[in-house]
């Protein structure tokens, strides 16, 4: 009998379930959309970041201080420490490897060229553009195309087996060197393909193949500093606390934690004798726009669910407040209390699971199109946010449905039925 | 009672006569001017707030004498072009010896702008108890490198510069993860004294978006055409990536919640114009015409959106004042320029769900109605 009622009320009023399914499915799809936002949002900017500047500094140990001063190395030039470039692959093979996204080593020495004939002093920086490193799994390609995004050329990127190079847009303007131009230095040329806009020390550099600046400096193998681009979590009061000090229960919670410290923690422990130190004016200033906008998206998405939420309790209660004159009748023929309200939490029951899994499908198509078209790479939707949304839907059909079905049995069936309520 | 009033008396009538039904509609059409309101509040002010928190960033361009260094002059038109909407530090380098005869960078800087400029660093003081001397020494903010090797202890040293010595207390050790690290700085008069060079870059922080960035470089260059002005492009492009992703997300899911939301409400809208089938069949059998009974309805519609959108705006205004002031600690204004658009939206919304059920009537008879089919 109450399966009957329940279908028959389904088939006599499509148009009146239509509406409620149509209500409930939008209020979960606008959940769905948001959730799904504003939980991905933080991976997709960090991502879109860490292209476009490194956050962690790699250096050799050494007794001695750099004495760097507008990107002019004025150490002499026998002196310092390198790291050995064949150890750098390691950096791709530790537990954090799918977070390290590039890196790009350094080796600079001030360098004397001749140029059509004169002669001119200028640091040369030897680097990765996008040099493929070969991995077991994957084929992995690095360097500062990758990781220094805010470089910007004019004219084309050398390749890393080239003898092509940059020249800094200051030094390009103050010396007279154009694209095409030759470059002498120590009996090897150098030919400029491009000219090279960066608002740092580069700009005052010619910025060549890493090979090439070991060959011309006499340095094989080695490297002054590499830049990494790792991605990281925010930093915490926990991520500052000293490992040095930590429990090894804590350690370990601390060393599976991405934050740029334990990263930088793992990455000295396979390369021997360099010191990794987090960019911080990148690092800490980006973690701290990040935990903004998570934060705006938080608050915009609590904002919308509340008010999906208001209007799908609207429309159930608008829905059961119509019904009343179904209630006069059953009341009227002996349904207890009990029973009417059994019967209409259970339709507000089917109708939340239909339009919550329908709710759910189109919020999922919809963060698939904001994702698209903002960041170019879809949004994941973790599963639970179907379970979210199943119990969303419920307890918001629920609470909508609860206060106008207490209302409606509260009148006089025979009031109802003569239409006077 | 003249026909305006008899109107008004009618939907002021049926409203509270139908008292659940008008709360619904109500209820649908400020929940509709809340998010509106939210929405564009937040998008309009987000670009705001952001650049507001790229300050953290520090200095995001650079000024460089191309020859020599800046005088007076030129420093204080610096200041001047950047005006209230930045800060100017002027820095100069040299490079002096430490105790043991190895070079080591040194930099003269106000210190205290220097360490609000670079509000990342991390600042600690130096381990050991501070010596009294006589003279006191300088004091300086030392990179933790330069604390490793000069002063291990946190005691003072000396540091020469041709014929002329300084004694240094390290008042700070800083953390930077750049050169920087590898530095000591010390305050403009004492760097002078030693090393007799004056500042020849200055770092200036300009507050603003990308484009009024940009419009300061251009007054810069035009001031000093003796000097290179560079923005520091690693945070500019930055700042400008991330501005555009999250005003496009901001837009994008805003328009979804939006969209949503409206629909949600023309069903609820329309659900509640064709549950009065009866009201209209009896205003038709009464005579009325069709303009008089669409009347009816349209102002229905216009006097519950009309009091919706301004409930709307206002909780739509707290809503984004609050998402202001919990997120960036500084709320979002409230926008008296959107309640016009948020208004006339919310009616033109109204209007249209509520008269695309009457044509629906239209086509039934009164009487096929009043019987219940």
């Amino acid at each position: 009998m109450f399966a009957r009622l329940l279908f028959e009320s389904f088939r006599r009023q499509v148009r009146r379930k239509a509406f409620a399914v149509l209500a409930i499915t939008l209020g979960m799809t606008i959940t769905t959309a948001m959730v799904s936002v504003a939980t991905d949002i933080g991976d997709k900017l960090n991502q879109e970041l860490r292209t476009g500047s490194a956050n962690l500094l790699i250096t050799p140990l050494a007794d001695n201080l750099d004495v760097n001063i507008g990107g002019v190395d004025l150490k002499p030039a026998n002196d310092g420490v390198f790291i050995h470039e064949s150890d750098l692959i390691k950096i791709k093979k530790l537990f954090w490897k799918n977070n390290i996204l590039g890196y790009a080593p350094f080796l600079s020495a001030n360098q004397d060229f001749i140029l059509s004939g004169r002669s001119l002093k200028a640091p040369l920086i030897g680097t990765y553009f996008a040099q493929p490193v070969p991995l077991e799994t994957q084929n992995f390609v690095t360097g500062v195309r990758s990781v220094n995004g805010f470089w910007k050329v004019e004219g084309t990127w050398p390749s890393d087996n080239s003898t092509d190079a940059l020249v800094g847009a200051s030094l390009a303007r103050r010396d007279g060197i154009h694209i095409g131009d030759e470059l002498e230095i120590n009996h090897s040329r150098l030919r400029i393909s491009g000219i090279l806009n960066t608002g740092a020390a580069e700009d005052e550099a010619i910025v060549a193949p890493l090979h090439f600046v070991q060959q011309a400096v006499n340095r094989p193998d080695a490297v002054s500093r590499v830049v990494v681009s790792a991605l990281t979590k925010p930093e915490d009061a926990f991520a500052r606390q000293n490992p040095a000090a930590m429990s090894p229960a804590v350690y370990e919670r601390w060393s599976c934690s991405p934050y740029a410290n334990s990263i930088a923690d793992s990455i000295s422990k396979v390369l021997p004798n360099v010191r990794v130190e987090q960019i911080r004016q990148i690092e800490q200033n980006q973690g701290n726009v990040l935990s903004r906008i998570s934060g705006l998206m938080l608050l915009l998405t609590i904002a919308s669910l509340l008010a999906s939420a208001l209007a799908v309790s609207a429309v159930m209660a608008a829905t059961i407040m119509e019904r009343r004159q179904e209630v006069g009748l059953m009341k009227s023929l002996g349904a207890g209390n009990a029973k009417v309200v059994s019967l209409f939490l259970t339709e507000a029951g089917i109708l939340a699971i239909g339009g919550g899994v329908l709710g759910f499908v189109a919020g999922v198509i919809l963060a698939h199109r904001i994702g698209q078209s903002v960041f170019g790479s879809s949004i994941t939707v973790p599963p639970v946010v179907l379970a979210i949304v199943l119990f969303g839907a419920l307890a918001i059909t629920f609470l909508g449905s609860t206060g106008a079905i207490r209302k409606a049995m509260r009148f006089d069936p025979a009031v109802v039925l003569r239409g006077d309520a | 009672m003249n026909r305006v009033q008899l109107l008004l008396l009618m939907l002021l009538k049926a409203a509270w006569v139908r008292k659940d039904r008008s709360f619904t509609a109500l209820l649908s059409i400020t929940v509709v001017a809340t998010m509106a309101t939210v929405a564009l509040s937040v998008y309009s002010d987000v670009g705001t707030k952001l650049n507001r928190e790229f300050r953290r960033f520090g200095a995001n361009v650079i000024v460089t004498a191309r020859q020599g260094a800046f005088d007076v002059k030129e420093l204080e038109l610096i200041k001047t072009t950047v005006g209230s909407r930045g800060e100017v530090l002027p820095l100069a380098y040299a490079v002096a010896q430490g105790p043991s005869g190895a070079p080591v960078v040194v930099a003269g800087a106000e210190l205290q702008p220097l360490r609000e400029l670079n509000s990342w660093w991390s600042l600690i003081p130096p381990i050991g108890n501070i010596q009294r001397e006589s003279p006191p020494p300088v004091v300086a903010y030392v990179g933790p490198r330069v604390a490793e090797v000069l002063s291990p202890q946190g005691q003072s040293f000396e540091i020469k510069f041709g014929e002329k010595s300084l004694r240094v207390y390290p008042a700070f050790v800083f953390h930077s993860g750049s050169e920087d690290d590898s530095r000591i700085y010390i305050d403009p008069e004492p760097f002078h004294a030693l090393t007799g060079i004056s500042p020849n870059v200055a770092q200036v922080r300009i507050e603003g978006s990308p484009a009024e960035i940009e419009n300061q470089i251009r007054k810069l260059s035009a001031a000093l055409p003796q000097a290179e002005v560079k923005p520091v492009l690693q945070i500019t492009v930055a700042q400008a990536a991330i501005l555009e992703k999250t005003r496009s997300v901001v837009l994008a899911a805003s328009a979804v919640v939006v969209i949503l939301i409206v629909l949600c409400m023309v069903a609820t809208f329309t659900g509640s114009v064709l549950e009065r089938r009866k009201d209209f069949a009896v205003m038709k059998a009464l005579g009325a015409s069709n303009g008089a009974v669409n009347l009816v309805f349209a102002g229905e519609a216009i006097l519950i959106s009309i009091v919706g959108a301004i409930l709307g705006f206002i909780a739509g205004s707290a809503v984004a004042w609050w998402i202001g002031a919990a997120n960036f600690g500084n709320g979002i204004p409230p926008r008296p320029e959107l309640l016009f658009p948020v208004a006339f939206g919310s009616i033109i919304l109204a209007l249209i769900a509520s008269s695309a059920p009457l044509k629906v009537l239209r086509e039934i008879q009164p009487a096929g109605i009043l019987r219940g089919e």
